[in-house]
Order: structure tokens, then C-alpha cells, then sequence
């Protein structure tokens, strides 16, 4: 039936929404490292819109540049994605592996990165009047990948459309979850390193008199 | 080390002001600035001559006891037709005429035989119909407007009094007038305490005329949720709660063309801290439109030495006559300077610390602006401080003079001056950026707009920019267009015949993946 190259398979997907993923699974298709390399061009887009935007469009506060929150919102969103999907998806009786869950929702994110990038390249070009394009271009990335999202899980998992929608609702709650833990976690350790190293400066003052 | 040293150096060669000048920048963040204004000197009770109105010898003799110092003073005005400085005296109740260098010439107990009680707001104007000087007095305790013409140096002739309108649109129990205005055609505009519809004005013949310019409510977190909770409180419980009302207004001033200035005294900087009203009374500096003004203190500082939080509380507004306005911040004793479009000049003055240092205040009432000086007066030093202007304060008014007239490219030199003395004042490369747009320098444009991170300009400048970009590399932005068109159109036909630039790689992968 379908005969594609990696890339024409990514292709294949993003431009056919209804029916894209479907034929993935059915072919057992879709690359690891092709979806690594999708990850990391959405932190490159996540930092070029802050950084490279039109001087005329940039309103992030440019005075600091901190890369830490564009990790957090490109990649750990990415990880704790997949991860918060297995682990509701895997109770709620989807057939989508991890590794799959992986590939199809970084697949469906190319929508979004290359509207992201098109629109810091044209917002070098364009005047506040004619801004009309750039957020048309935001929203139909958006719109395009949350399409594909929806698509995309629906085939991983083999749902109904409904059902997509609650697990998608619910991974959303997971990954609160997640991330609330993983806070929490933090800050624990924080707390006993500072434990330990109190218990440790104690003895060093006994220890010298 | 060198730069320490150099550091620590000009530190210590420019500390004589008790204040460090900052400014805003696009984000509100503080920078630090030059000075534009420095102390000159203060004036007390005993340089104005006060002492005269106790001397029997001398024409304004008034009484053996006759206060020889000024005793919480409210309010300042200046007089710019007759060049007099007018003080109300608020404790010792009286009236006080200085002439332009603050000596004293006249002073004023009562009008008409009848004493003035905690004068706390004054205004003086030529009237254009009579030609006779007009003082306009809030008698606050008396509580009563007086309208009086000025007969001499100790005597005021009683025109028209205003007490409490008797109407039932003014529904305040109390009637305390403590700022007073009149516009040219001898309206009368009074701010009173507790009334909170805005200003009274009266009409010349002494009519109530209505509520003037009332400020809106903030809308805060508490206002809102309260707003949701009247929807299901019964009756009973909607009456026990606080009512939402608008803060009334601290002070204002009128400037020549009738526009009335406000000024509200709360923390808030961005709703109604200043207002320009015309005169239907419409807010004319409202951020509703898509604007931003914004006025005093961007955030509250915490300050270490009386333990607590300073707050922008802006208590009095003054138009010079060059159009440049002061607004006084209570709290922090800063004089925060604007331009006619209500860009933020320069700040400066300083409120009092332990160390009682000259040019700093307790209670600063209210300023005024004469020439190219400041007056503050002070209500617990009962003193009145003059700023001059610094040589950077002096270029950075021309220049903001010739910028505001739109003379972007005689302001040139101008900025290029202040720029030589402070590097980091926006509004210098703003204006910069301006005149190399008039001049048709786009890139130039570009570069000082990009400085001063004003996004505005820089679009407008962009605009003309590219358009000369491309007018100018037509021919080559064409052929690249069409090489591109040729070559994509080439690729297709190739592939078409299967025929492939890049061979292999991808090609293989896929048989194996099949």
C-alpha cells in the first residue's frame, strides 16, 4: 500500500489528520530518533521566539535570558506528556506502548514547531500592522497540532473519539500530578542535604573545639 | 580595582543631594539617572520677613504676637501674572503674600471682619472680566468657599461666599473644602473631604453646578468578589457590607488652556492616579483606550529605617507654565517631573531620614514651579525648599522643550548633550531616534529606538526602512524570487521522471523498512 521514507511517513501523518496515524500503526512505522530530533527542535523554536522575534513583536523581558524555563516547557512538558498518557492510558485499557506514545505526540508536534519558526522569520519582516499574519500563524500551528494530538492518540491507543478526549483530560491531571510531585520531591531532598550538611558542620565544630 | 576606586570616587564627589536620581525604563524597572535638580536652598518663616508683622515700626505690623513662623502650612500657589507666591497658613490661620524672591508682602487674617479658620487651599487669578486679582480661599473650618478681591496688603474685600450647597443632589453631611480651583470663566472647582462624586463646582454667580471628574473605583480582587457575593446576599446582609466608592481626590491645578490636573492619593499607580480632565470632565490620560500612564512609584520599596513599606501617595499637582508637570509623593518626598504627554522626566527630593538633612521633608504639602526652580513646602518644617536645575536638568528641559514643539531635528544637539551626561536616559534616544526619522536616517532611527526599547517608534521606523530596502534591491529580490520559482519547478520535473539530486539514503531505509 504505502510505501514512504521516514521523513515521507512523518510527512504522511501531519498532512493527512484523519487517517495518518492509522496507517503508521497499521505499518508498524515511526522513528525514535526522528521524534528526539522533533523534541529538540521544539525547545530551538520555544528559545528563537523569545530571542530571535522582530524587535517590534518581542515582548518577553529580554533584559535576562534564563533557558531553564524553556527546558521545563519543551522537554520535561514532552516527558511527563508521555509518561502521565502511559499511565493513564495503560489503566484505561489503550494498546499504545510507551514507545509509541512517544513517537505519534512528538509526530503531532511539527504542526506547531514549524509555524513557530515561520513566525519569528516573518515577524523580522513585518510591521505592527500587519501582525494579523503572525497570530493567524500561531493559531493555526496550535490549532493544527492539538488536531493532530487528538488523532494521534485515538489511533496509539485504539479509542473512540470521546474516549481520546477524557484520556487526554485525565494525562493533563497526571501530568499536575507529576510535576506537583516532582516538586515536591525536590524540595525534600533539599531539605535533607540541608539536614546532613547541618549534622555535618555540627561535628566539624566538635571535631575542632 | 581601578574601577572600584574610580566607582567610590564620583560617589563622593557627587553625594551633596540627599536622594540618588533614577528614572523608569520601558519595563518599569529603576535605572539610575543624573540629577536634574539640586537644593538650592530652604526658606523658613524668618528669611520670608515673617517677623515684620510683629514689629510696630513696620507697615505690615499686625499684632505684637504675631506668629513669627509658618505653622503646618497646606498649600502653595504662584501666581504667574502678578509673580507673587501665595501660602495658606493653615494653623496660624492666615494668608500669606510673598513676592517672587519669598519675601514677604502681604499677609491676611480675615475677610471682611470675619477670621479665617484652617485655611488649607488657596487660588489666585486676574479676573478677565473685572481686571480686579481674585483670591479664592478653601476656609476649611469655616466651612466655606471665599471669593475675594485683593485691596491691599493686609486687606481682601469679600465677593461671594460659597457655603454648603442646599440641594439634594449633595448628599454629604459636611461641607470641608480643602483645595480650591477657578477656571476663566470664575467656576469654581472644590475638592471637599468625604465627597467622593469628584469636585463641587459652583458657577460664578455661586450656583451648585454639580460634581466634577469623578474618580472609578479600583478594581481589585475584594471589589469583584464582593461584586459576586451582592448577587446572592439577601438585603439585610448586602447593607452590612463596606461600600465600594471611588477615592476622592488629594489636589489639583489648571493650566492655561482650562484643563484641570488630579492627583489621588493611594498606591495604586495606573487607575486615576493622575488625571488630565478637559473641561465635560472627561479623563483624557485613560488607560481604558489602550494607553498607559502611569504615574509615581512603580512598586512599593521597602524602607529600612522606619520598618515599613513606602507606598507612591501622591498628595499635590503642579503645571508650570512651561508645561511641564510636578506631582508631589507624601509618602517618599519625591517630586516625580513630567512632560505635556506624560513622559516621566526626572525624580527627585527625598523624605526625611534620622539625620535631618536640608532637602528633605516630613510632611510635604505641596510644589510649585516657577522659572526653572521647584518649590516644596514642608508642613512640619514649615519651610519651603527650592530646587535648581542642574546643567543636565537645563539641557534635558530644552531639549524636551524643542521635542515637545516637534522640532526633532533642533533638539539633535541637544540630546546628543544629555546623552554625554547620562548614556542611559531613554528619552534622549527616543528623542534621537525621532529627529534621524525626520531626517530620513532609518537605520539610525532603528538603532536609537532599539536603545531606548521603545517598540512603538521602531515599528514606524521599520516601516519606512523596509520599504527603502526594497525599493532600493528590487531588481535583486526579484531574480532571487525567480531563480527559486525555476529551480523548484526543475526539482518537480525531475522527480517526476524519478530522477533524484540527493540518491539513496532515505530511499534504501524505506525498502527495509517495508
Amino acid at each position: 500500500m504505502y510505501e514512504f521514507t521516514p521523513v515521507g511517513w512523518l510527512k504522511h501523518c501531519v498532512f493527512h489528520p484523519v487517517e495518518g496515524f492509522e496507517d503508521l500503526r497499521w505499518k508498524k512505522q515511526g522513528s525514535m530518533k526522528i521524534s528526539l530530533i522533533i523534541v529538540f527542535f521544539l525547545f530551538v523554536a520555544m528559545v528563537a521566539d523569545r530571542q530571535a522575534t522582530g524587535f517590534q513583536f518581542n515582548d518577553n523581558y529580554v533584559k535576562i535570558f534564563n533557558v531553564v524555563p524553556l527546558i521545563v516547557q519543551s522537554v520535561v512538558y514532552y516527558i511527563t506528556w508521555v509518561v502521565g498518557n502511559w499511565s493513564i492510558c495503560t489503566l484505561l485499557e489503550g494498546e499504545g506502548t510507551f514507545k509509541k506514545i512517544a513517537i505519534y505526540s512528538a509526530y503531532s508536534l511539527v504542526p506547531y514547531i514549524v509555524c513557530t519558526i515561520i513566525k519569528v522569520i516573518l515577524s523580522n519582516f513585518l510591521v505592527q500592522e500587519e501582525s494579523i499574519w503572525i497570530s493567524a500563524l500561531a493559531y493555526l500551528g496550535l490549532g493544527w497540532s492539538i488536531v493532530l494530538m487528538i488523532q494521534a492518540m485515538k489511533a496509539c491507543h485504539q479509542y473512540s473519539f470521546s474516549k481520546t478526549l477524557v484520556s487526554m483530560l485525565l494525562t493533563l491531571v497526571a501530568m499536575l500530578l507529576i510535576l506537583f510531585l516532582a516538586i515536591l520531591l525536590l524540595s525534600l531532598f533539599q531539605q535533607v542535604y540541608v539536614f546532613f550538611y547541618s549534622v555535618y558542620t555540627e561535628i566539624a565544630y566538635r571535631i575542632r573545639g | 580595582m581601578a574601577a572600584v576606586t574610580a566607582l567610590s570616587m564620583s560617589i563622593s564627589a557627587f553625594a551633596a543631594e540627599p536622594y540618588e536620581s533614577y528614572i523608569y525604563d520601558t519595563w518599569q524597572d529603576a535605572i539610575p539617572s543624573q540629577n536634574s535638580y539640586r537644593i538650592d536652598r530652604t526658606v523658613t518663616g524668618y528669611d520670608m520677613g515673617l517677623q515684620r508683622l510683629s514689629d510696630p515700626e513696620d507697615p505690615l505690623f499686625v499684632s505684637e504676637n504675631a506668629a513669627k513662623k509658618l505653622a503646618n502650612p497646606r498649600d502653595l500657589y504662584f501666581d504667574d501674572d502678578e509673580k507673587q507666591f501665595w501660602i495658606a497658613d493653615t494653623d496660624n490661620n492666615r494668608i500669606i503674600r510673598l513676592d517672587e524672591d519669598l519675601q514677604i508682602t502681604g499677609c491676611y487674617y480675615s475677610v471682611g471682619g470675619s477670621t479665617f479658620s484652617a485655611p488649607t487651599g488657596l487660588y489666585v487669578k486676574r479676573s478677565l472680566y473685572t481686571d480686579k486679582l481674585y483670591i479664592y480661599i478653601a476656609d476649611t473650618n469655616n466651612s466655606r468657599i471665599i471669593k475675594a478681591s485683593v485691596e491691599g496688603d493686609m486687606e481682601l474685600e469679600m465677593v461671594k461666599e460659597y457655603g454648603k450647597p442646599d440641594t439634594d443632589l449633595y448628599t454629604v453631611e459636611t461641607f470641608n473644602p480643602s483645595k480650591v480651583v477657578a477656571d476663566a470663566a470664575e467656576n469654581v472647582y472644590a475638592v471637599c473631604s468625604a465627597v467622593n462624586q469628584g469636585a463641587v463646582q459652583f458657577n460664578a454667580k455661586g450656583a451648585f453646578q454639580g460634581y466634577y471628574g469623578a474618580n472609578r473605583v479600583e478594581v481589585t480582587a475584594a471589589v469583584i468578589a464582593q461584586k459576586l457575593w451582592r448577587k446572592f446576599a439577601s438585603n439585610e446582609q448586602i447593607d452590612g457590607m463596606k461600600r465600594n466608592v471611588p477615592v476622592e481626590y488629594a489636589n489639583f491645578d489648571i493650566d492655561e488652556g482650562g484643563f484641570i490636573y488630579t492627583v489621588t492619593e493611594k498606591s495604586n499607580t495606573t487607575t486615576d492616579a493622575v488625571k488630565k480632565l478637559n473641561p465635560a470632565g472627561y479623563n483624557i490620560w485613560d488607560n481604558v483606550t489602550g494607553n498607559e500612564y502611569k504615574f509615581g512609584d512603580m512598586q512599593s520599596e521597602w524602607d529600612p529605617t522606619s520598618n515599613s513599606n513606602h507606598s507612591t501617595r501622591l498628595t499635590d499637582i503642579c503645571v508650570g507654565n512651561n508645561g511641564l508637570i510636578n506631582v508631589l509623593d507624601y509618602t517618599t518626598g519625591r517630586v516625580f517631573q513630567y512632560d505635556r504627554n506624560a513622559n516621566l522626566l526626572c525624580i527627585f527630593g527625598a523624605k526625611n531620614s534620622t539625620n535631618d538633612q536640608r532637602g528633605t521633608f516630613s510632611n510635604p504639602n505641596a510644589v510649585e514651579a516657577y522659572k526653572n526652580n521647584i518649590y516644596v513646602i514642608d508642613g512640619a518644617k514649615c519651610d519651603i525648599t527650592i530646587y535648581s536645575e542642574t546643567t543636565f536638568g537645563k539641557l534635558m528641559h530644552e531639549a524636551v522643550e524643542l521635542y515637545d514643539e516637534g522640532k526633532y531635528t533642533e533638539a539633535k544637539p541637544v540630546w546628543q548633550s544629555v546623552i554625554e551626561r547620562d548614556g542611559g536616559y531613554p528619552l534622549a534616544y527616543i528623542g534621537l531616534g525621532k529627529a534621524a526619522l525626520n531626517d530620513g536616517e532609518y537605520q539610525k532611527a532603528l538603532d536609537y529606538f532599539k536603545a531606548a526599547y521603545d517598540q512603538k517608534d521602531y515599528d514606524k521606523a521599520f516601516k519606512y526602512a523596509r520599504e527603502e530596502y526594497i525599493r532600493e534591491h528590487f531588481t535583486a529580490i526579484v531574480v532571487v524570487l525567480a531563480v527559486l520559482a525555476v529551480l523548484l519547478v526543475v526539482v518537480s520535473q525531475m522527480h517526476k521522471r524519478n530522477k533524484y539530486i540527493f540518491k539513496g539514503r532515505f530511499k534504501k531505509k524505506a525498502k527495509e523498512g517495508r
